[in-house]
């Protein structure tokens, strides 16, 4: 069961929209999905998707988890969040088409509009990537 | 996925002193990426200017290359395709047992946007 209509939850919209649902939340933990479809911007012609599709989707993830609790707190808009900083990327498998991406979310303190977190993204129950990142949300 | 010509337009590169490259690109405002990020408000996504620089380093080394590490990517200011037509991507790529040790950074004459360090392998 998803929480919300994924399009309440993160502002980014197809061609870009890399999360196709926030299935649990609670205080710092979420778990997304998102399905791999034909016609994916980050596809290669290998037919398996860039890496940087995997630091997108993370990315979304944790946006659609702020979104969520942005919601719990009154919000009508998914706020806008900036990725500020990558770090400890590592990606062993390049998904393709019609393969599932699991991910959790663990999210960190908020500081002056920064919060650290870390996503590890799982396909048939085996990692495939993992990242730390900084996301920044203006004007909060 | 090849954002040359869809997301970005080559338009020189440099050999810059050291062995840095500078790629000077222009960004193009009417990719469709846009229509999604943000609808109304386009900024440049943090990960295509990732993508963009794994471009420059197979253009640069004539392979074909994975990103299976990035150590630490800091992105330090928003790009929009309005207020940064124009962009240098500074490259340094060092050759490794598997691939290339890449140090890369995204400016114009303003500012600096992105810091990128990574390992690109063959």
């Amino acid at each position: 069961m998803s929480l919300f209509d994924i399009k309440e939850l993160v502002p980014q919209r197809s061609p870009i929209l890399m999360v196709d649902e926030l299935l649990q939340a609670t205080d710092d933990e979420a778990i997304t999905r998102f399905v791999v479809r034909s016609g994916n911007v980050f596809l290669s012609a290998d037919g398996r998707l860039e890496e940087t599709a995997l630091v997108e989707h993370i990315a979304q993830s944790a946006s659609a988890f702020a979104g969520y609790k942005a919601r719990m707190e009154g919000a009508t808009e998914p706020p806008v969040g900036y990725i500020g900083e990558i770090k400890k990327f590592l990606c062993s498998y390049r998904p393709q088409v019609g393969d599932i991406l699991m991910t959790t979310i663990e999210m960190g303190a908020e500081v002056n509009g920064v919060t650290l977190l870390s996503g590890v993204t799982r396909v048939d129950d085996a990692e495939v990537a993992r990242t730390q990142m900084k996301i920044f949300v203006p004007g909060k | 996925m090849i954002l040359k010509n869809s997301y970005y337009k080559p338009i020189c590169v440099e050999q810059a002193e050291g062995n840095e490259q500078i790629f000077r690109i222009a960004l193009l405002p009417d990719c469709e990426i846009y229509n999604g990020h943000f609808p109304g408000r386009p900024v440049c996504p943090g990960v295509y200017n990732i993508q963009t620089i794994k471009e420059c380093v197979e253009q640069y080394t004539g392979r074909t290359l994975r990103m299976g590490g990035i150590r630490q990517c800091r992105l330090t200011a928003v790009i929009t395709p309005q207020e940064c037509s124009e962009l240098e991507v500074h490259l340094v790529v060092t050759p490794t047992e598997g691939g290339y040790r890449v140090v890369a950074r995204i400016c114009d004459e303003a500012q600096t946007y992105l810091e990128y360090k990574g390992e690109m392998s063959v």
